[in-house]
C-alpha cells in the first residue's frame, strides 16, 4: 500500500492525483559506527577475535535521531545548523546514498543530488565525454541528455573547451560543468550540499538565477548551506538541525533569526 | 512519477535487477569509458593488450616444449586456447578489487547500483577478450586444424559461462576489499596459487586420477578444460563437463551477487 495515499485525509475523487509529498522521512535515524576503530586488517581481527583482547571499542553515534520531515512538491527548503548536525546525512538519506538505521524515507520523483561536484568525472576524458558520463551516472538516458545538451554547454559557458581533457580544466571550470549538468537536467527534486560557492561571481549569480527559475517551474529544492544570505534569497522554508534533531522548522526568516540568535 | 522507499532492509533481488536495468546506459557508458581511457594517447593501442600475453605465451611454449616437456602435439595451440581465458579472469578480478576504492567519490555522492562498476570492468575486458579470441580462432583454424571445427560454435556459450564466473567471483572479492585492505595483499598471492592449480600450461588429464575430483572443485579447471576441448581438440565437450560448469558458474554468480547485495548499502559510508 503506497503510503502517499494513506497520509492524506481528503483525497479528491477527481482525476487529479493525490498530491504525494516530494520527500517524506518518518522516524528516520541514522547511526554510524566509527570506522577508524573498525577492524581493517587481519592482524587486528586476530588480536580481537583470537586473542580476545579488545583492540578498539566500536563506537556508535547517532547522526540523525527519529526525524520526521515532510517536504511538499514545489517547496524550497534550506537545512541549516552547525557542522556535524546531520544536514549532509539527511541529504544523503533522501538521495538514497545512505540507508536509514530505522524508519523510512520516501521520495516521489526523480532526484538529482549534488553532494560532491564532479564525482564521476574522469580526468582523461574530454568535457563533452564527461557530460555524457555524468549524466548517465545520474540515470539520464542519452535521449534526454541530447535534448538538454546545448543548454548545459551554454549555461556552463564551456563551448570552447568541450574537446579538452578535463585534467586541463581549472577547478572552477570543472565545478561549473558539474553544476550545469545537475541543474539543467531538470530533476523533480534537487538536493544541493554546499555547492553554491563555485565559479566566479558572475557564474554564481547565474546559478542563483537558474535555481530560482527551476523552483518557479515547480521543482523541489532542498539545500544545505552555511551562507545564510544566499539561503534566504533562495528558500521559503528553513529547517534548523542540531545534533541530529530538528530544533526548528518554519518560514525561512523565522528560522534564520532564531538560528542567528542562538548563543554560541 | 518514480516513488522510492528506503528502509533498513537491503533491496529485494527483483528491485535490485530492475534498478540495474534502468541504469543499462550507464553500463555501456562505463564500458566505453574504460576502453577510451585505456587506449587514448596510445599509438599502438590494442597491440599492447596482445604483446604482454603473447610474450608470456612464447616463454611458456619455449620452457614447456623444450625444457620441461609436456607431451602434447602442437603445444603452442594448447597454450593459446587457454592462456587468454586465464588472463581475462586475472585482469577482471584485479580491476574488480580496486574498483570501489577508485570510485569512492562517486559511491559517496551518487545513488546508483554500484555493481555496474564491476559489470563495466568485466564488460570492457570482455570486448578485448573477444577481439583476442577472434585472432586465436583464426590462427588455430589455419595452422592447427586446417579447417574450422564445428565445436567452435560453442564458444559463445563458453564466453557466457566465463563472464558469469568472473563477475560472480569479482563481486564478493570487491565487497571484501571495501572492508579489509588485506585483500590487496592477499589477492595476488591467491591468483598466483590459482595459476599453478589451474590447467593453464598443462592439461587437466596430467593431474593424478586420485586428485582429479578435488582438482575440478576449482571452477577454472572446468572452464579451461572446456576451452581446451573446444579450441585445441576441436571437439564437442562431454555434456557432464559443460552442464557441471554451467551449474557451477551460475551458482557462483548468484552466491557472489547475494553477498554483494548483503553489504552494498554501507559502501557509501566506508569507502
Amino acid at each position: 500500500m503506497p503510503s502517499s495515499t494513506a497520509t492524506s485525509t481528503f483525497s479528491p475523487k477527481s482525476s487529479e492525483p493525490v498530491a504525494a509529498p516530494a520527500v517524506e522521512l518518518r522516524g528516520v535515524s541514522k547511526r554510524f559506527y566509527f570506522y577508524e576503530h573498525r577492524t581493517s586488517s587481519l592482524r587486528e581481527w586476530f588480536i580481537r577475535r583470537v586473542l580476545r583482547r579488545p583492540l578498539h571499542v566500536r563506537r556508535a553515534e547517532f547522526t540523525l535521531r527519529a526525524v520526521d520531515l515532510r517536504v511538499e512538491r514545489g517547496e524550497s527548503v534550506a537545512l541549516v545548523g552547525p557542522n556535524g548536525s546531520g544536514k549532509s546525512t539527511a541529504l544523503r538519506l533522501i538521495a538514497g546514498i545512505y540507508r536509514p538505521s530505522t524508519g523510512r524515507v520516501e521520495t516521489n520523483g526523480r532526484i538529482t543530488a549534488v553532494i560532491e561536484l564532479g564525482a564521476g568525472f574522469h580526468p582523461e576524458l574530454t568535457g563533452a565525454e564527461n557530460i555524457a558520463l555524468y549524466a548517465s551516472v545520474l540515470g539520464i538516458t542519452r535521449r534526454e541528455l541530447a535534448a538538454r545538451y546545448d543548454e548545459i554547454v551554454e549555461f556552463a559557458a564551456m563551448s570552447d573547451f568541450l574537446d579538452t581533457p578535463l585534467k586541463y580544466y581549472s577547478s572552477g571550470m570543472e565545478a561549473r560543468l558539474a553544476f550545469s549538468v545537475s541543474v539543467c537536467l531538470q530533476p523533480d527534486i534537487l538536493l544541493l550540499d554546499e555547492v553554491l560557492a563555485v565559479g566566479d561571481q558572475a557564474f554564481r549569480e547565474r546559478c542563483l538565477h537558474r535555481l530560482r527559475a527551476y523552483h518557479d517551474r515547480g521543482g523541489t529544492l532542498i539545500l544545505v548551506s552555511h551562507e545564510l544570505d544566499q539561503v534566504r534569497a533562495l528558500c521559503q522554508r528553513g529547517i534548523w538541525l542540531e545534533r541530529g534533531e530538528v530544533v526548528r522548522d518554519g518560514p525561512i526568516d523565522e528560522v534564520l533569526a532564531a538560528y542567528r540568535a542562538k548563543p554560541r | 512519477m518514480v516513488t522510492t522507499v528506503h528502509t533498513r532492509q537491503p533491496l529485494e533481488p527483483s528491485r535490485r535487477l530492475a534498478s540495474v536495468w534502468s541504469y543499462r546506459e550507464l553500463l555501456w557508458t562505463m564500458v566505453l569509458r574504460n576502453l577510451k581511457v585505456k587506449y587514448q594517447r596510445s599509438l599502438l593501442g590494442f597491440v599492447w593488450t596482445l604483446v604482454n600475453p603473447l610474450l608470456t605465451v612464447t616463454i611458456l611454449v619455449l620452457v614447456f616444449s623444450h625444457v620441461v616437456r609436456i607431451p602434447l602435439p602442437h603445444y603452442w595451440g594448447f597454450l593459446l586456447s587457454g592462456y587468454f581465458v586465464w588472463n581475462f579472469m586475472l585482469q577482471t578480478l584485479n580491476t574488480g578489487t580496486y574498483i570501489f576504492a577508485e570510485h569512492s567519490r562517486l559511491t559517496r555522492s551518487v545513488a546508483f547500483p554500484s555493481e555496474i562498476l564491476v559489470f563495466g570492468a568485466a564488460g570492457s575486458r570482455l570486448i578485448e577478450f573477444v577481439a583476442e579470441l577472434s585472432l586465436i580462432v583464426i590462427v588455430l583454424a589455419v595452422f592447427l586444424h586446417h579447417a574450422v571445427p564445428v565445436s567452435f560454435t560453442l564458444l559463445p556459450v563458453l564466453i557466457l559461462l566465463q563472464l558469469l564466473l568472473a563477475v560472480g567471483l569479482a563481486l564478493p572479492i570487491a565487497t571484501l576489499s571495501v572492508f579489509y585492505y588485506d585483500v590487496y595483499h592477499a589477492l595476488p598471492i591467491a591468483l598466483t596459487t590459482l595459476f599453478y592449480l589451474s590447467p593453464v600450461f598443462y592439461p587437466a588429464q596430467m593431474v593424478p586420477e586420485a586428485a582429479r575430483e578435488l582438482y575440478f572443485l576449482n571452477p577454472m579447471a572446468g572452464l579451461l578444460t572446456l576451452y581446451h576441448v573446444v579450441l585445441y581438440n576441436g571437439q564437442a565437450p562431454e555434456p557432464y563437463l559443460l552442464g557441471g560448469m554451467a551449474l557451477g558458474s551460475l551458482a557462483i554468480f548468484l552466491i557472489g551477487y547475494a553477498i554483494f547485495n548483503r553489504y552494498v548499502d554501507v559502501f557509501a559510508e566506508i569507502v
